[in-house]
């Protein structure tokens, strides 16, 4: 483990990602203990201040601190991303190896059906799950866990299906291991890297997904901090307070990077052919 | 007479990421007009970059150290890019090792010969086109007008490799360099493709320089034979000399480790208790599907032969033949028809005492050992499995001779030897009574195959285990094998002792096999 | 490329059209919305409702009102919307023209940048035109659309004054306008799919490189122009064109946001209104009609590929 972090800090891709993300974490953690101001401290005075002195990243229409703001919005941002790219990874992980293993007819008729499903494009079947189930923060996580679901069961079987054709796979079968035994050790720390490696890159695409139902009224709900929502709160005012938009926007793009980056690093870093 | 081609104190060097590693070292080689020089290396010798390097086609962190490649008296290593990329193809003509994967999968074979005569021969597209169909006959190859609108993947092995062929000789060079050019071909099909060489050569006049891993074959083909290792020339000399009288140690370590059918490594007969009997196994591949057509060839029919203790039992066939089909029918890798007797008792099911009698050794070092598991983890589960301690791994590491502190490597840091090492290991740590090699030296360089093979019939001495030998190597295995039987399109078609070889009584299929492998310079007269 | 392959391929759509359609009828089951009462209001009669509940064949059996919905579907039928009273088609299909206009000039302005743009990274790696490819497509697969959009309208329209902020103008009625208010959306959406394609482009024309069959082009003293167009190009070109079409279904989302933000009445933004009403035709209606678009790519790019792959033409 110690081994894959060394590797990962060597390529410069996940140097840089795991330092993105080390400030996110921080944030999230200490975002509160940090922010100048409560999120919900209005104060009249300050109505549209600039980025300055006493607001760094200016304040909003009710003279809401922008980077306090920010900083609690953080927690609502991030770890929802998170679970919602974990929960669509496992149930896909599930389906695939499950569709792998049985093969034949089961196989083809999943496989078929996951792809009917990756027919509808990722934002518009979250869109209709939020909308169907409700909006609000949850709902959109949950819409995203579905939506991501099918495209990991495609990716989990396809890669375990190559696993299976090692002869590493054929020498277990033919020494008489078990099932199990073939899947757990010999397949599945083969299928889990490239696994890893595709689902920290959908956490970035998770992060504006969530930021985007929101966008669209069907995520997190006002009074919430969540990014994607100062992003929509701040439109109205894009002329006279730009910062309002471009603080979380940026913010937005900062997380994603990152985890696009560690993505890329984790892929080098877990290709065992590579080191010596 | 004056060289041809020149290359003289050649000093090559690449910049990796841990310091400069110098790929050719002084070398100096020269090829007269319409003389035919062989080079042979192991892996790594340095021959791949000589080609490169006189074809003026280095990766881009080679560094040219010193020395010159002349062709005709004129320096290559002078001239600009521009200047080479008329050289290249037009003078120095190239075939590949390769020709699944040297050939453009999208264009057609036509376009992928016309494209060169036009540009070094100046010719119209349609004077091309005609070049091309009579350079496609010259080559033997049968309707030619219609093979110039095919594509790659609708042709056989043999005819890419004689249209690569046809490409390199058609802008009439002066000489072609051959990169290995039957290796990743059927032994019959490569014979033919060496059939192909020799008439060339004799109506074209053409020089070459023929780069091969194989001594044996080279000192067919080349009047003269340079030795390479770890980038350097070690010898130069004529092929019958170097073959039959060779100077310097490591040139005698290679024609020691050819496979010479005539000399025996096993005398001993095998009892005649018999371990493995088969009878009427079949596997038939392929099925149709709704949505995907599925044509597989290698399924089998009634294939019936038997092993003996501590018998080495040959299968010979060309790929696709179904030898390895056999090897996965035995190791319950795909399900088969027929029946199966481990010492006269009929297998149904392939329970654990089966699959611990009966091990099997994979053609792929790379793909064969896991590589997220140490070699310790991957010596341990076949020792758990079967009930064993784990304190026997140190000595089966020993037994295959592998240093003790390799039990903390990982398989990315073994070479390719080494890993077939640790696979032959796994497969004795359950002290099998018959182990399956199923092209296990295929891969290998020569030397290294040949102390594989002494490895394997020293730990049948030790232990008293039967092979079946899988391989396409005929001459390697009449070394070995105390019976043979023939593999051809899915069926058995002999089955023969290797003593009456020779005989007159083989099928005549195997004759052909066995003419398609030449032996070595100084074995004809024995046949 | 045989009748039969064609035939399977077109049957394997209509059977993900048959799942996405149960899919898109269940998930609008589940939408809290009563029919009855959006069309009647909330202070309708009791009475009232039931009457309009059982016209409109709301207290059927689930499945008897899927294949009712479905049958209508089949003959072209998509409904009336609840919101207008109109027809839901011909709407939705108004507007579908609308994002293909988009979408197709997106793809173009894709094509033009992205290819060039990962081909000339691969060939330069590791030099400034190579990181600088790498920046772009990192920003531009981790920057959504929404922030995009607005960062476009902040600085080309707000600052600089060089576009029209945002409205749609049919370019058959007004060209020049009609352009002027395509760029933004177009510039937001194509620079995602820049960012994709390129680094696809580059690390496929990287492997091309690096194959057999180059070095071999590169051996027979080709020259490096006829190397690089008929041989790196073309064959790096192929996996691209299958990402392209994955794209659209990418772009198909992208476009929710962006004609939301700019205001142009095309399929997403029918949606997306159609969502916030609980429009139940609508919404069914503009779901189906996305996906279908993005089935009919899918063929349109596997049909492409086929023609382009020799391997392929004859399976």
């Amino acid at each position: 483990m110690t081994d894959l972090f060394r590797r990962l800090l060597r390529t410069k891709q996940g140097a840089l990602g795991v330092v993105i993300l080390l400030g996110i974490t921080l944030i999230c953690v200490f975002g509160p203990a940090l922010a100048p101001y409560r999120p919900d401290h209005m104060d009249y005075v300050s109505r549209f201040a600039a980025p300055g002195v006493q607001h760094w990243l200016g304040a909003d229409q009710f003279g809401r601190d922008e980077l306090s703001r920010l900083l609690y919005g953080a927690r609502e941002t991030v770890p929802p991303a998170l679970l919602a790219t974990l929960a669509g990874t496992l149930a896909g992980a599930i389906v695939g190896t499950l569709s792998a293993y049985a093969g034949g007819r089961w196989d083809e008729a999943i496989m078929r059906t996951v792809d009917a499903v990756l027919a509808i494009p990722g934002l518009l079947l979250a869109l209709l799950i939020a909308s169907a189930l409700g909006a609000g923060e949850q709902t959109a996580l949950l819409a995203i866990a579905i939506a991501f679901a099918p495209g990991m069961a495609r990716i989990t079987r396809s890669v375990a299906l190559a696993a299976r054709q090692e002869e590493y796979v054929a020498a277990a079968i033919a020494r008489g291991e078990s099932g199990t035994r073939i899947v757990l050790a010999e397949m599945l720390p083969n299928v889990i890297a490239p696994v890893i490696v595709e689902t920290t890159i959908r956490v970035a695409f998770a992060v504006m997904l969530l930021a985007t139902l929101s966008f669209l009224g069907l995520g997190a709900q006002p009074p919430s901090s969540e990014w994607g929502l100062l992003v929509s709160d701040g439109r109205a005012y894009l002329h006279d307070a730009p910062w309002l938009v471009l603080a979380p926007g940026a913010a937005i793009g900062i997380t994603a990077i990152g985890f696009n980056l560690l993505g890329d690093g984790l892929r080098d870093a877990l290709n065992p052919r590579d080191e010596r | 007479m004056t060289a041809l081609l020149d290359i003289a104190h050649l000093t090559l060097d690449y910049a990796t990421a841990r310091g400069v590693f110098r790929a050719l070292d002084d070398v100096s080689l020269s090829v007269a007009p319409g003389e035919v020089l062989g080079l042979v290396g192991e892996s790594g010798s340095g021959k791949t970059s000589l080609a490169m390097a006189v074809m003026g086609h280095l990766a881009g962190n080679a560094r040219l150290a010193g020395g010159c490649v002349r062709l005709g008296g004129a320096d290559l290593t002078a001239l600009g890019p521009a200047a080479m990329r008329a050289i290249r193809g037009k003078r120095i003509g190239m075939v590949f090792q390769n020709p699944a994967t040297s050939l453009n999968p999208t264009l057609t074979l036509g376009r992928q010969i016309t494209e060169v005569l036009e540009r070094h021969r100046g010719l119209s597209s349609r004077a091309a086109w005609k070049e091309a169909v009579s350079w496609l006959e010259r080559v033997e190859l049968r309707r030619a007008e219609a093979l110039m609108h095919r594509y790659p993947h609708e042709v056989s092995g043999g005819e890419k490799q004689r249209v690569v062929i046809a490409t390199a000789f058609a802008p009439h060079p002066d000489i072609v360099l051959f990169d290995e050019p039957t290796t990743a071909l059927d032994v019959i099909t490569g014979a033919r493709i060496l059939d192909l060489f020799h008439r060339l050569r004799a109506e074209t006049g053409v020089a070459g320089l023929y780069i091969s891993h194989d001594l044996g074959l080279v000192a067919r083909v080349a009047e003269r034979v340079a030795v390479m290792r770890g980038g350097r020339v070690v010898e130069t000399g004529p092929a019958t000399r170097i073959f039959t009288n060779p100077a310097h140690d490591y040139t005698r370590r290679l024609v020691d480790a050819v496979p010479r059918p005539h000399r025996r490594l096993v005398q001993d007969e095998p009892p005649p208790h018999e371990v493995l009997r088969v009878e009427a196994l079949g596997v038939r591949y392929g099925r149709k599907r709704l949505f995907r057509k599925r044509a597989e060839g290698g399924g089998i029919a009634s294939v019936s032969f038997d092993i003996r203790e501590g018998e080495i039992l040959g299968v010979v066939g060309e790929s696709g033949s179904g030898k390895s089909t056999i090897a996965r029918a035995l190791t319950g890798l795909v399900r088969a028809g027929g029946a199966i007797r481990l010492d006269g008792v009929p297998v149904t099911r392939m329970r654990r005492d089966y699959r611990r009698a009966v091990q099997i050794v994979f053609q792929h070092p790379d793909s064969s050992l896991n590589p997220r598991q140490r070699v310790r983890d991957i010596l341990a589960r076949p020792l758990r499995l079967y009930g064993r301690s784990l304190d026997e791994i140190p000595t089966l590491l020993r037994q295959v001779n592998l240093p003790g502190e390799y039990i903390t490597r990982w398989p990315h840091q073994l070479s390719g030897g080494e890993k077939q090492r640790v696979a032959i290991a796994r497969a004795f740590a359950a002290r099998p009574r018959l182990v399956i090699c199923d092209e296990i030296t295929a891969s290998l360089d020569v030397s290294v195959q040949a102390s594989t093979i002494e490895l394997l019939l020293e730990l049948r001495r030790q232990h008293g285990t039967a092979y079946l030998f899988i391989t396409h190597d005929l001459n390697l295995i009449r070394q070995i094998a105390h019976r043979l039987i023939v593999m051809r399109e899915g069926t058995l078609v002999d089955r023969l002792d290797i003593r009456a070889l020779g005989s007159g009584h083989e099928h005549e299929y195997t004759r052909e096999l066995i003419a398609a492998s030449p032996l070595p310079v100084g074995e004809e007269t024995r046949t | 490329m045989s009748l039969a392959w064609l035939l399977r391929r077109l049957l394997l759509m209509a059977y993900t059209m048959l799942v996405v359609s149960v899919l898109v009828f269940a998930i609008t089951q589940v939408l809290p919305a009563d029919a009855a009462v959006t069309l009647l209001g909330q202070n309708a009669t009791p009475a009232a409702l039931a009457a309009l509940r059982q016209e409109l064949g709301l207290s059927d059996p689930v499945g008897l009102q899927f294949w009712h919905w479905f049958w209508a579907l089949l003959r072209g039928n998509f409904g009336t919307s609840m919101r207008t009273g109109l027809p839901v088609g011909p709407t939705m299909f108004t507007a579908l023209s609308r994002s293909l206009l988009l979408a197709a000039c997106s793809i173009v302005l894709m094509l033009v940048v992205a290819v060039p743009l990962g081909v000339l990274a691969a060939l330069r790696r590791g030099r400034a035109l190579d990181l600088l490819a790498g920046l772009v497509s990192y920003l531009g697969i981790s920057v959504p659309e929404f922030v995009t959009a607005t960062f476009v309208l902040v600085v080309l329209a707000d600052r600089l004054g060089w576009l029209p902020a945002t409205g749609y103008v049919p370019i058959t009625k007004h060209f020049i306008g009609g352009v002027r208010h395509l760029i933004a959306p177009v510039l937001t959406i194509s620079l995602v799919l820049i960012a994709h394609v390129a680094r696809m482009m580059r690390s496929e024309t990287i492997d091309v490189l690096a194959s057999d069959y180059v070095r071999a082009a590169e051996l027979k003293g080709l020259s490096r122009r006829t190397v690089l167009l008929r041989h790196v190009l073309r064959n790096a070109l192929l996996p691209v064109v299958t990402v392209v079409a994955l794209d659209v279904g990418y772009l198909l989302g992208g476009i929710i946001v962006v004609e939301e933000i700019f205001a142009i009445p095309g399929i997403g933004r029918e949606l997306l209104i159609a969502i916030q009403n609980r429009d139940l035709p609508s919404i069914q209606a503009g779901a189906l009609i996305m996906a279908g678009t993005y089935a009919v790519t899918n063929l349109l790019a596997d049909i492409a590929y086929a023609l382009l792959d020799p391997r392929l033409r004859y399976d």
